[in-house]
C-alpha cells in the first residue's frame, strides 16, 4: 500500500521541474484568489495573524508587446482557520464527557488543514523599489503559487515606505508585533498637520504610545500643549532630554472671562440652586464684582479697604481680593450688609464703583442678597477646593499665562494641568485656552504652529452637549479640526471611550492608533467611523496587548499591527503595588 | 421507577411501545414494513409485534436469570472496556471509496481504497498514525466485466483485502484489522466475472506491497495453488487457465482471505481480523437460529399455530413464512431484543449458498465456458467460513453485525472483538459506527472535484470525437450525443414519432 509518506505522484518527464520552495517559505496558494484577497494553505505553524507575507508573480502586458513584468505581492494574514476534517465533533463531545485524552484512543489527530485568509496590500516592481511603495494590484496572484516571509529589511523597507528617505518627518515609535526587530517609524507630518486619535481602553497603552509620540515630537522641536486631567504628563520634566523645554502650568477658572448666566448656573451647581428672583440680582452683582476689580494701583486698594472694613475680613486688606468667587460672595454680603444698615454713603459708592442698579434697591432685596452670598461663598469653596487640588497636582506648576501666546515655544512643551476640576470646569478652560490659541494663528500674531494634545477627549468633545461648556468645547475642537491644517493647528485626540467621542470631529482625523478595545459599543463606533479598519482589524481588538496598536490612516504606508516601544517619561499616575504603598505608609507612620 | 420495575416494563408490551417511540428509527421501520406487508397483517403490525418482541425479551431474561433451560438467544452484555485496557494497540481501518461520474448515468471510473493506521497512547503524531490510499482507474483493468454493476464492487473487495493484507504485512504488531463492510460477501452473485489478467494482478500488487519480492510471492502462491488445486476443480481446462495465468475473481478473493486468516492465526497474538457491517439486511441469525428455537418451543408446548392464530392467517408456520410475511429483519429484531451495550450470541453465516455453476467469458476469446464455482464452497481452498453476532451500541442506531474468521474465532477472540467494536463505536453514539472506520471513509472519499474534473475531460474528449467524425455508427452517435448532452429537460428523449 502506497502510504501517506511515500506516495508521491511521479513527475511527468514531459513537464518542467518546479522550482524548490523559496527561503523563507509559509505556504501556498490555494483556491480562489483575488487581487484583495487569497487563501493559504499554511506549512505547520509557520505564520501568525497580521504577518505581512509576501509572493512572486509575473505579469504580462495586456497587449502581449515586451516582457512580462516581474512584481512581488505583499499581503497582510488576516486570519488563520485550523480544521482537522477527520476529527468528527461528535467524538469530541464524547472525550468531554468521559474526560478521555484523544490520544488514548483511536481518532485521528494529525489531518489538520491549516488555512490563513490575506489581505493582499499591494505590488511592488521585484528588485528595484527602494521607496517602498506598493501600487494596487490589479490581476490575482496564480493559485499554487508559493508565498513566503521577506525579510526584514524588505519588511522594514515596505512598511517605512517614503518615509525611509523622509526621516526628518519619521517619529520611530514601534516595532511590527509579529517581528521585533524590524522598526516602525510613523509620518509626523501627517500627524501635526491632519490630526490624530488614539482609542484605547484603560489600560492598554495609549498614555504611553502618546507619551512616545510627544517626545518624539520634542526631539523635532514641535511646539506642544498638552491638556492632562489626570497628570498623565508630569513626568515629561523628568526625561533628561527634555528637562528645560517641558512648562508645567496649573490652571485657574477665567470666572470674569464667562457670562453672568454662566457663572449663575455654576454657582446652582457647586451651591444651591438660585431662584428665578436671585438669578435676576446675580447678573448685578456679578457685574458688580467684575467691575470692582477693574481698577488698579490706589483705587482698588481704597476699594479693598472699604470691603474689608464692610465686612469685617482684614485679611482682604492684607491678601488682597482676587477676581474669583469669593469677590462675587464678598460684593453679595457687601450690598447685604449696606442695605440692612440703610448707609446711603456706601450705597453710593457702590453705585460709583460700577453696580449700576443698587440704588434702586430696597429692603426686599437684602434676603435675596443673603441668599446669594450664601451661595456664592459655597460655590467659592467648592472651587478653591479645585483650585488647591489642581495645584497639589501640578506640582510646581506656574499659574496660565494670561497671553496664551507663551504656551507656544519652539521645541517646547506646555503642559496644562487640569486635574481637581470637573468635566464641565475642564472643558470651559480648555476650549478657552484652545480658541485663544486658533484665533492667534488666524490673526497672524501667532507664528509657530502647535499641536494640541486633548487626554480624555470625550470630556471635551463628546458626542453630545449636556452644558454650555460642553458646547462651546466641541465647537472650539470642530474648528480645530475641520480648519486646523490651514492654520497649523493640529490636534491628538486621546480617548478611552470613542463611542462617546464627536462622530464628526473623530473622522476629521486621518491617522489613527487603536489598542485594546472590548466595549462592543466603542468597537462598533471606531469601525463605523474609520474607514480604514477592515473587518478582521476590528475583530482583532479585544484581543490586543496591552502596548500592542494597529496602525492605521496617513501616518502609516498601510495598517499594520505594532508593538509600541516605551517612552522615556512616566506619568504621575504610573501604578505601584497598592499593598507595598500601604505598608510602606504604615512604617512611615510609626 | 427502580430498576427491577424498569426492567420488568421492559417485558411487557406498553414497554416494547414506549421503547419504540424512543426510537424514532426503528419505528419508521416498522412503518414501512406494515405499509407493504399483506392487508391482513397491516391492521395490528404494530401491536402484534409489541407483542411479539415482549414475548421474546420475557424468553430471553428468563433464560439470563436461569429460569428457562432453552435460551432461544443468548444474549451477552459487554465487558466493561476503558481506553486505558487497549492502550499502546496497533489498529489498521480499511475502506473503499468510488468516484462516479454523471454520463447517461452514474458511471464508476475511479477506486480509492483508504487505509489508517493507529497506535492508541502514541503521543509523537508521527510515531502515531499513518495513512495510505492508492486509486485505481477502472479502464486501467482489462479483466472482470465491466458491463455488470458489481464489476466495481469485485475490484473494490479484492482492493480492500489486498489493503488489509499489506497492512498484515507492514505491521509485525497489529493487533486489529478492522473492514467497513462484510468480512465475506454473499459471494454467489459475483460469480462469472471475466477473470483479471496478470496485468491487473500487477497493477493491483504494484500499489499494495512495499517489497516486489513480496508482491511476487503473492501471486506466485495463487498462480500455484490455481494450478495444482483449484483450477481443476472449477474448469475443464485448468491448464489453459494457468497458462494464461488468468486470475479468476472469486477465487482470488478466496486466496486472499485465506491468506489474511493464516497470517493472522500463525502470530503469537493471533490479529483480530474483522468486518463490521451498519444496515445490513440479513435474516439468518433470526431464520435459522431464533425463530427456529422459537417455533420449536412452540410446537413442543403444542402451540405451533400461535403466529397464525396471532395474526388471523394460515401460512406462518415457519421462519421463513414468518419473516416473509412481516417482513423483519435480523437488525429489526436484534434492536428490539438487545439493549445497548448487549451482543448477541454467534452463528456460522451461510455466505456460499449461492455457488454454483455458472457461465464465464475469458479475455481475449469469443464465447464462455461452464465453472463450477462449488468448489470455492468453504475447504482447504475455497472462502473461510464466517462467523458473525450483532453488536447493539446505543439506543438511537440500529445493531451493526460483526463478521470474524469461523477458525480463528473462541470465546475470548470474539469478545476481544466485540469490545473493541463497542468502545470504538461510543465514540460516535448518533451513528453507532467505529470511528475508525468513519475515518478511513473519509479519508478513501473521492472529492467532487476529482471526479467532475474527470466528468468534464471525458465529455470533452468524446465531444471532441464526435465533432470530428470519429463515430460513424448512427447508433452510437446517438448513444454518445445523449451522454454527452443529456439533461433532465433533454429533447432527444422525446418519443420517435
Amino acid at each position: 500500500m502506497a502510504t501517506s509518506r511515500s506516495n508521491r505522484m511521479l513527475p511527468n518527464p514531459q513537464s518542467p521541474v518546479a522550482p524548490a520552495a523559496p527561503p523563507g517559505y509559509v505556504g501556498t496558494i490555494v483556491g480562489e484568489s483575488t487581487s484583495r484577497e487569497f487563501r493559504l494553505a499554511v506549512a505547520q505553524e509557520a505564520i501568525r495573524e497580521q504577518d505581512l507575507i509576501a509572493v512572486d508573480a509575473e505579469l504580462r502586458p495586456t497587449d502581449g508587446q515586451g516582457p512580462p513584468e516581474m512584481i512581488r505581492v505583499w499581503a497582510k494574514v488576516q486570519r488563520i482557520e485550523r480544521l482537522n476534517p477527520l476529527f468528527p465533533s461528535e467524538a469530541g463531545h464524547e472525550l468531554a464527557a468521559t474526560r478521555t485524552n484523544p490520544f488514548e484512543t483511536v481518532l485521528s489527530l494529525s489531518r489538520e488543514m491549516v488555512t490563513a485568509v490575506c489581505q493582499v496590500l499591494g505590488a511592488e516592481p521585484r528588485g528595484s523599489n527602494p521607496r517602498g511603495k506598493l501600487d494596487q494590484l490589479r490581476y490575482p496572484p496564480q493559485p499554487a503559487s508559493s508565498v513566503y516571509r521577506p525579510g526584514s529589511e524588505d519588511m522594514a523597507r515596505v512598511v517605512l515606505g517614503e518615509l525611509a528617505q523622509r526621516t526628518n518627518r519619521a517619529l520611530d515609535i514601534a516595532t511590527l508585533s509579529n517581528r521585533p526587530e524590524v522598526s516602525v517609524s510613523v509620518d509626523g507630518h501627517a500627524i501635526v498637520t491632519r490630526h490624530l486619535a488614539i482609542l484605547a481602553m484603560t489600560g492598554a497603552g495609549k498614555s504611553w504610545t502618546s507619551r512616545r509620540i510627544i517626545e518624539q515630537l520634542a526631539q523635532k522641536n514641535y511646539p506642544i500643549v498638552i491638556f492632562d486631567p489626570h497628570g498623565d504628563y508630569t513626568g515629561l520634566a523628568d526625561v533628561p532630554t527634555l528637562k528645560q523645554r517641558v512648562r508645567r502650568y496649573c490652571a485657574q477658572f477665567p470666572l470674569f472671562d464667562e457670562d453672568a448666566d454662566a457663572v449663575a448656573k455654576i454657582v446652582s451647581a457647586l451651591g444651591y440652586e438660585l431662584s428665578p428672583t436671585m438669578q435676576g440680582r446675580f447678573g448685578d452683582v456679578f457685574g458688580a464684582a467684575s467691575r470692582f476689580i477693574n481698577v488698579d494701583g490706589a483705587e482698588l486698594a481704597s476699594r479693598v479697604d472699604w470691603l474689608a472694613e464692610r465686612l469685617g475680613k482684614e485679611h482682604l486688606r492684607k491678601n488682597g481680593i482676587e477676581p474669583n468667587m469669593w469677590l462675587i460672595a464678598n460684593l453679595a454680603e457687601a450690598g447685604e450688609l449696606v442695605l440692612r444698615a440703610e448707609d446711603d454713603d456706601s450705597r453710593n459708592l457702590l453705585v460709583e464703583w460700577g453696580w449700576e442698579d443698587f440704588g434702586k434697591y430696597s429692603k426686599r432685596d437684602i434676603g435675596t442678597l443673603e441668599a446669594i452670598k450664601k451661595r456664592a461663598y459655597k460655590a467659592a469653596r467648592v472651587l478653591q477646593t479645585m483650585e488647591q487640588t489642581n495645584r497639589k497636582i501640578a506640582r510646581s506648576a506656574e499659574p496660565l499665562p494670561t497671553d496664551r501666546k507663551e504656551l507656544v515655544r519652539y521645541g517646547g512643551i506646555s503642559v496644562i494641568a487640569l486635574a481637581g476640576y470637573t468635566g464641565d470646569f475642564q472643558a470651559t478652560i480648555y476650549s478657552l485656552i484652545a480658541n485663544d490659541l486658533f484665533q492667534a494663528r488666524v490673526q497672524e500674531e501667532l507664528k509657530l504652529p502647535v499641536l494640541l494634545v486633548l487626554e480624555e477627549a470625550h470630556n471635551f468633545v463628546p458626542g453630545r452637549a449636556n452644558t454650555p461648556a460642553e458646547e462651546r468645547s466641541i465647537t472650539t475642537t470642530k474648528q480645530i479640526a475641520q480648519e486646523g491644517r490651514k492654520f497649523g493647528i493640529g490636534l491628538v485626540m486621546i480617548s478611552q471611550r470613542p463611542s462617546r467621542l464627536d462622530e464628526t470631529t473623530l473622522s476629521q482625523c486621518n491617522s489613527y492608533i487603536i489598542m485594546r478595545l472590548v466595549n462592543p459599543a466603542d468597537q462598533n463606533f471606531v469601525r463605523k467611523v474609520i474607514e480604514s479598519l477592515g473587518e478582521d482589524e476590528a475583530r482583532l481588538l479585544p484581543d490586543l496587548d496591552v502596548g500592542e496598536a494597529l496602525l492605521s490612516g496617513q501616518l502609516i504606508n498601510f495598517p499594520v499591527l505594532v508593538r509600541i516601544k516605551p517612552p522615556e517619561s512616566k506619568g504621575e499616575r504610573e501604578e505601584e503595588d497598592a499593598f507595598k504603598t500601604l505598608e510602606d505608609t504604615y512604617r512611615s507612620l510609626q | 421507577m427502580t430498576d427491577p420495575e424498569l426492567s420488568n416494563r421492559r417485558l411487557t408490551e406498553a414497554g416494547v411501545q414506549e421503547d419504540l417511540q424512543r426510537q424514532p428509527h426503528l419505528f419508521v421501520r416498522l412503518a414501512e414494513n406494515a405499509l407493504t406487508v399483506a392487508e391482513s397483517l397491516r391492521g395490528n403490525y404494530f401491536k402484534n409485534t409489541a407483542t411479539f418482541i415482549a414475548a421474546l425479551r420475557k424468553a430471553v431474561a428468563n433464560a439470563r436469570q436461569g429460569r428457562r433451560n432453552d435460551p432461544i438467544l443468548e444474549v451477552h452484555a459487554v465487558p466493561e472496556t476503558s481506553w486505558a485496557d487497549v492502550q499502546d494497540e496497533v489498529v489498521t481501518f480499511i475502506d473503499g471509496g468510488v468516484g462516479q461520474v454523471q454520463l447517461a448515468s452514474q458511471v464508476p471510473i475511479l477506486l480509492r481504497v483508504g487505509s489508517y493506521r493507529v497506535r492508541t497512547g502514541e503521543r509523537r503524531l508521527s510515531e502515531r498514525e499513518q495513512f495510505g490510499y492508492y486509486p485505481v482507474i477502472l479502464g486501467d483493468l482489462e479483466g472482470g466485466s465491466k458491463e455488470r454493476k458489481d464489476f466495481i464492487d469485485i475490484v473494490r473487495i479484492t482492493a480492500e483485502l489486498l489493503a488489509g493484507l499489506a497492512a498484515l504485512e507492514r505491521t509485525p504488531d497489529l493487533r486489529v484489522l478492522m473492514f467497513h463492510g462484510p468480512l465475506t460477501y454473499l459471494v454467489g452473485s459475483y460469480a462469472g466475472h471475466m477473470p483479471f489478467t496478470e496485468q491487473d494482478i500487477d497493477l493491483f500488487l504494484r500499489q499494495y506491497a512495499q517489497d516486489a519480492h513480496i508482491a511476487l510471492a503473492l501471486k506466485e502462491e495463487f498462480l500455484q495453488q490455481a494450478h495444482l488445486d483449484i483450477y481443476p476443480k472449477m474448469t475443464k481446462r485448468p491448464d489453459e487457465w494457468a497458462r494464461q495465468k488468468l486470475f479468476e475473481p472469486l477465487a482470488f478473493i478466496a486466496f486472499l482471505l485465506r491468506q489474511l486468516r493464516d497470517r493472522a492465526r500463525q502470530r503469537r497474538v493471533p490479529t483480530l481480523i474483522v468486518g463490521v457491517v451498519e444496515r445490513g439486511g440479513l435474516r439468518e441469525l433470526s431464520e435459522t437460529v431464533l425463530l427456529e428455537r422459537v417455533f420449536r418451543g412452540l410446537r413442543q408446548k403444542g402451540n405451533g399455530d400461535y403466529f397464525n392464530r396471532m395474526y388471523g392467517r394460515t401460512d406462518l408456520s415457519t421462519p421463513k413464512a414468518l419473516l416473509d410475511r412481516l417482513g423483519y429483519t435480523d437488525s429489526l429484531l436484534i434492536a428490539m431484543l438487545l439493549e445497548p451495550g448487549q451482543y448477541s450470541e454467534s452463528w456460522s453465516i451461510s455466505k456460499f449458498d449461492g455457488l454454483r455453476r455458472g457461465e464465464v467469458a475469458l479475455p481475449g476469446l469469443a464465447g464462455e465456458e461452464t465453472v463450477n464455482f462449488e468448489a470455492l464452497k468453504p475447504g482447504p481452498f475455497g472462502f473461510p467460513r464466517i462467523r458473525g453476532c450483532y453488536l447493539h451500541v446505543s439506543e438511537i442506531t440500529e445493531p451493526v453485525r460483526i463478521e470474524v474468521f469461523d477458525e480463528l474465532a473462541d470465546a475470548d477472540y470474539l469478545e476481544a472483538i466485540v469490545r473493541r467494536v463497542y468502545l470504538y463505536s461510543r465514540l460516535l453514539p448518533g451513528y453507532g459506527f467505529p470511528v475508525g472506520l468513519d475515518i478511513a471513509d473519509k479519508y478513501a472519499h473521492i472529492p467532487a472535484w476529482l471526479t467532475n474534473a474527470y466528468s468534464k475531460l471525458i465529455r470533452y474528449h468524446l465531444g471532441i470525437s464526435l465533432q470530428q467524425g470519429e463515430i460513424s455508427d448512427a447508433e452510437m452517435r446517438r448513444v454518445l450525443v445523449q451522454a454527452i448532452y443529456m439533461t433532465h429537460r433533454d429533447w432527444l428523449f422525446r418519443p420517435e414519432p
